[in-house]
């Protein structure tokens, strides 16, 4: 081609890459440092307020811990799931990104969720001895789902579910770095279940990933929501809304998006994902974040108003409890931290590809999820308000998970090319403009190959 | 009769390439009073042109504010100063059963701010457009591509500006009369 290339690695223009070998033991310093913390932060408990329950409250900070984890992967299992659903062009330079994020979901996650799998009768209220043997009204109404073999059952469910989603997805698109332009797809009964083959052919593995996307949204929407009910929910069992594991839901997606724009941004400046990017992917996971800002606050806005507006004893004192103590001054966090600041800051076009503001905002998102699950989990517990001292025991776990989850996930990432390697949809995130019909699109397979001197790279980047 | 005004130098490009191509030269010329006209949109027009964001989203941001604040003050005025009603023991006045009409509120005068201000920076409605009686300037519609300069442009002069258009690929130029 003639026109100069505005993206290869060799533009004088770009910044250079970072030195990252000092990063390298970043994961182990986590752990270390988030073991010490967690140690710290029960130690001044017991000083100050003796060492009664202590399981149980350690359990209540892992459960925070656990679940602010869990939502980097459900995120993430959702944006690779949603990729595949729309057929999307850009988001192919971030998806493997995405895999190995979602891929933590099991069994790393499934590992970290094993203390609260042990400590639950402990944890949840409905699950002691004490409603047990004597169920409340609401206990009795939710025996089909709130049982001991129900609360199991479910939360195994829910990881296999992800297990096999989340496996399937990395699977086929790793297979098609590797696969051959025709391949010999299995037919029949096999390729309906998609399990390993030898030579798929590069459009097979789409197709694969496609097939599993489009029935996954769905476990992924009641997987999700089983899971933010029976591990959060539940500490309220009589509480009840139809809306929760949708908040739950937009937070983790908010979340993700956040981590995923400073990860492919490390990328880009060591010149890993540079051939594969344009300023259009992060301008469009910059409106993605902005988008889930507004989802989340419209989510969560509306439970608040219907209960507010129903006024009903029975949906209220979930949000009577969070209006006493410092609990008030949290939920006000929340409002303007977790709305208002990202979205008056990601109102402007510009900011979205701005890597001064993203930053932060993205370290901000992190806080203020912190937060949304502090609000979510410990207010039914310590009624009087944010238990700070525990707050420094989640911050500790959450350092140390995240040390694992970092291990896990850069070894993977070293175990596979950073991007989807033959994608048909990789000359369009390139920004590269293919005007032809291919066999993804519903054309011919004949006029793919005909079409290549059609490829127009615009010479500026702009443009949205 | 007297001479008719003239409007400026209509130069019609073959392809979306060379319009884009010939975009970035005359933005490098340093013209201000110019514009590109398409059948369709091109990608990485608006950078060859050198062109800003729109200044339209200030217009929605403005109505956007004063439509919530609208809203709100509307309500606490009729609810619980002008006409106090208590109902269901709920506070005369609450942000929060406030919220779904002001932020309807925000919508539509976003959306008013959005029109109008899109409208006011565009200069429109007007009646008349001296391109608009150009014969060949139809191609605009159609297959053909064209720059247009204006004749008021400080960096105008006839002979040169035809001369850039030219040596910018342009295979047809010709005046454009008020």
């Amino acid at each position: 081609m003639s026109q100069q290339d505005d993206f290869s690695n060799d533009d004088p223009k770009l910044p250079l890459p970072l030195n990252l070998s000092k990063w390298r033991t970043l994961p182990v310093k986590l752990m270390i440092a988030g073991v010490l913390l967690a140690i710290l932060g029960v130690g001044a408990h017991v000083m100050r307020h003796g060492g009664a329950d202590l399981v149980k409250q350690f359990g209540y900070a892992w459960l925070v811990a656990f679940m602010f984890c869990l939502s980097l992967g459900l995120g993430s299992l959702f944006l690779v799931i949603v990729h595949h659903l729309f057929d999307a062009g850009w988001s192919v330079a971030t998806r493997r990104t995405c895999e190995h994020l979602a891929s933590l979901l099991f069994p790393t996650l499934f590992v970290l969720w094993l203390p609260i799998g042990i400590l639950a009768p402990k944890l949840y209220e409905w699950m002691g001895p004490k409603l047990q043997a004597n169920p409340d009204h609401a206990l009795a109404a939710k025996e089909i789902l709130f049982n001991y073999k129900g609360f199991y059952l479910i939360s195994i469910a829910c990881f296999a579910v992800w297990w096999w989603f989340t496996n399937r997805l990395k699977y086929w698109s790793i297979k098609q770095d590797t696969a051959s332009e025709k391949g010999n797809p299995a037919k029949g009964f096999m390729r309906f279940l998609g399990v390993n083959q030898n030579d798929p052919g590069v459009l097979e593995c789409t197709l694969q990933m496609r097939k599993f996307a489009s029935f996954g949204v769905f476990f992924f929407a009641f997987s999700l929501t089983f899971g933010a009910i029976m591990w959060m929910k539940a500490l309220h069992h009589q509480w009840f809304s139809t809306m929760y594991g949708v908040c739950y839901f937009a937070g983790s997606v908010w979340l993700t998006l956040a981590t995923v724009y400073v990860i492919t941004m490390i990328m880009d400046r060591q010149r890993i994902l540079t051939e594969v990017l344009h300023e259009h992917q992060f301008y469009f996971l910059g409106s993605l974040l902005f988008a889930f800002t507004v989802f989340y606050a419209y989510v969560t806005f509306s439970q608040y108003f219907i209960i507010w507006n129903a006024n009903m004893p029975e949906e209220t004192f979930y949000y009577v409890i969070r209006e006493h103590g410092t609990w008030f001054l949290v939920s006000m966090v929340i409002i303007f931290g977790h709305f208002f600041a990202p979205f008056l800051t990601l109102l402007r076009i510009d900011v979205k590809q701005n890597v001064t503001i993203m930053l932060p905002l993205a370290a901000w998102a992190w806080l203020m999820h912190f937060f949304d699950m502090a609000f979510q989990i410990w207010p039914y517990q310590y009624r009087a308000g944010f238990p700070i001292l525990w707050a420094v025991v989640a911050l500790g776990i959450i350092s140390f998970m995240v040390g694992v989850l970092a291990t896990v996930f850069l070894k993977m990432f070293n175990s596979a090319p950073p991007f989807p390697q033959k994608d048909p949809r990789l000359v369009e995130a390139m920004g590269l403009y293919h005007p032809v019909p291919t066999p993804i699109s519903g054309g011919e397979l004949g006029q793919a190959e005909e079409g290549t001197d059609h490829l127009i790279r615009p010479k500026t980047k702009g443009g949205h | 009769m007297s001479a008719q005004k003239q409007y400026g130098l209509l130069a019609e490009f073959v392809n979306t390439s060379s319009v884009l191509h010939a975009a970035e030269k005359v933005r490098n010329a340093g013209f201000r009073k110019w514009d590109v006209f398409t059948p369709f949109p091109i990608h990485g027009m608006d950078k060859a042109m050198g062109l800003k964001n729109s200044k339209v989203g200030w217009f929605s941001f403005i109505g956007g504010v004063t439509g919530y604040a609208t809203g709100m003050l509307m309500i606490w005025w009729m609810n619980a100063v002008d006409y106090k009603i208590l109902i269901g023991g709920k506070p005369n006045f609450s942000p929060f059963g406030a919220f779904p009409p002001s932020y309807e509120m925000t919508i539509l005068l976003g959306a008013f701010g959005a029109i109008g201000g899109m409208l006011f920076l565009n200069r429109l409605p007007r009646l008349h457009h001296p391109l608009l009686k150009n014969k060949r300037f139809g191609g605009a519609t159609h297959d053909k591509f064209y720059i247009v300069i204006e004749t008021t442009d400080p960096k105008y002069s006839e002979a040169e500006t035809r001369k850039l258009l030219e040596a910018a690929g342009s295979r047809h130029i010709e005046m454009v009369e008020e």
